[in-house]
């Protein structure tokens, strides 16, 4: 009984962990582990999530209360992991799996090296031309966006592994965007650059993190609700930012002319 | 008018599928999200141009969220997995771009105005996805 207990506490921290990790909701990381407890029978428990950490705790009558405490520190959004880990706190609660699989499973999901899809270096580029037809681009802004987008994620590849990266990489591929946008409409003289700006921003944008932190501050998760609303007036500003200083200079220099 | 609205879906269903596999979404339901995003986005668009902007927010991301919680249902997924892609489209970028081109402009009163809304359309997509989001897990109850 003793060493299941520790082998449960493992498994709902590792679970919990590629949660968070990975852009899942505060609340799923919070259900994951009251779903796992409960089907080992273990009722009595607490769990704090927040976006940059979670705390848990079980209390058992016979032994002492354990307790575990993980940071969170690189947080990226990969939607398959996540319904990986839902899909193995699915079986465990059907006991479909033992707990010695279940951890297996969620360590080789969380240190296994992601093996990086060949095209994923294209991905981004093609999602941004498209959103540019979608605000009003033609051929000419659908092309730029391709290469410009291309450029900015070889670019911001480099500083994943920074410190502070998301504002880093926020703030130069939005000056990134704004320069080879502006450059190449003033240089052909067609084209709009503005829809090859929005276009561009589109996908780098912290979309779920502006809807989840509406969203948790209305259920009453008012700390990760705080959390996920200054990431994402971070990411948002800075992206905005890197952008309009190459705005303002092209207008100060006169290459745009209002 | 239907040709270019049909267009745009296009344009949409193609956005919102690459950016599922940017977020390494499961390739199964790459289709669905997407078709969820066009859908999503033809009533958004119809209620823009209608000249019914919130309304359009508002609606939009309900039939977003309703949809991806029925898929989620239906294939045993986080819902996430299917909303965050298909309501990317809606996330009202051009009003950021805006607020920060009016700022850049000197204009602070109109970058104010532009950012106030921005912020109440982003309000009014997160106040349709709670309240979906707690009906049909609501609905899913009485059924149990």
């Amino acid at each position: 009984m003793e060493i299941n207990e520790i082998k449960l506490l493992k498994t709902i921290k590792l679970a919990a962990q590629i949660i968070l990790e990975n852009g899942g909701e505060t609340y799923r990381a919070e259900e994951t582990i009251k779903y796992i407890c409960n089907s080992f029978n273990v009722y009595d428990i607490e769990s704090i999530a927040t976006p940059t950490g979670f705390y848990i705790t079980i209390n058992s009558e016979k032994a002492e209360s354990k307790t575990i405490v993980k940071r969170i520190n690189k947080r990226t959004i990969n939607l398959q992991k996540i319904n990986d880990v839902n899909e193995i706190s699915r079986q465990l609660s059907l006991h479909s799996i033992s707990l010695n699989d279940a951890l297996q499973k969620l360590n080789k999901i969380e240190y296994n090296p992601e093996e990086h899809d060949k095209f994923s270096l294209y991905y981004p580029a093609i999602s941004s031309a498209f959103f540019t037809l979608l605000f009003g681009g033609g051929i000419l802004e659908f092309f730029t966006a391709l290469f410009t987008v291309i450029l900015v994620t070889l670019i911001s590849r480099n500083f994943e592994n920074l410190h502070s990266s998301q504002f880093f990489s926020a703030i130069i591929s939005g000056s990134l965007i704004a320069i080879i946008a502006i450059l190449i409409t003033y240089v052909t003289g067609i084209g709009n650059y503005n829809y090859i700006i929005v276009g561009c921003i589109m996908p780098l944008l912290p979309g779920l993190a502006m809807t989840n932190a509406i969203r948790d501050t209305i259920r009453g998760d008012l700390i990760s609700g705080t959390a996920r609303a200054t990431e994402a007036i971070l990411v948002a500003s800075s992206l905005a930012a890197g952008a309009g200083v190459i705005i303002y200079i092209a207008y100060s220099t006169g290459i745009l002319v209002s | 008018m239907i040709l270019e609205l049909l267009l745009q879906m296009l344009y949409c269903f193609g956005a919102s599928f690459f950016y599922a596999l940017i977020m390494n979404a499961p390739k199964k339901t790459l289709v669905h999200s997407s078709v969820i995003a066009s859908l999503g986005y033809l009533i958004y668009i119809v209620c823009v141009n209608n000249g019914n902007l919130k309304l359009g927010f508002l609606l939009g991301t309900a039939f977003i969220t309703f949809l991806g919680e029925l898929y989620a249902r239906k294939f045993k997924m986080p819902a996430t997995i299917f909303i965050f892609p298909g309501i990317i489209p809606i996330v009202p970028g051009l009003g950021l771009y805006e607020t920060m081109y009016e700022f850049v402009q000197n204009d602070i009163s109109a970058a104010l105005e532009v950012g106030v809304n921005t912020l109440v359309n982003i309000g009014a997509m997160a106040i349709a996805m709670a309240m979906v989001s707690l009906i049909v897990s609501k609905i899913k109850f009485n059924k149990n």
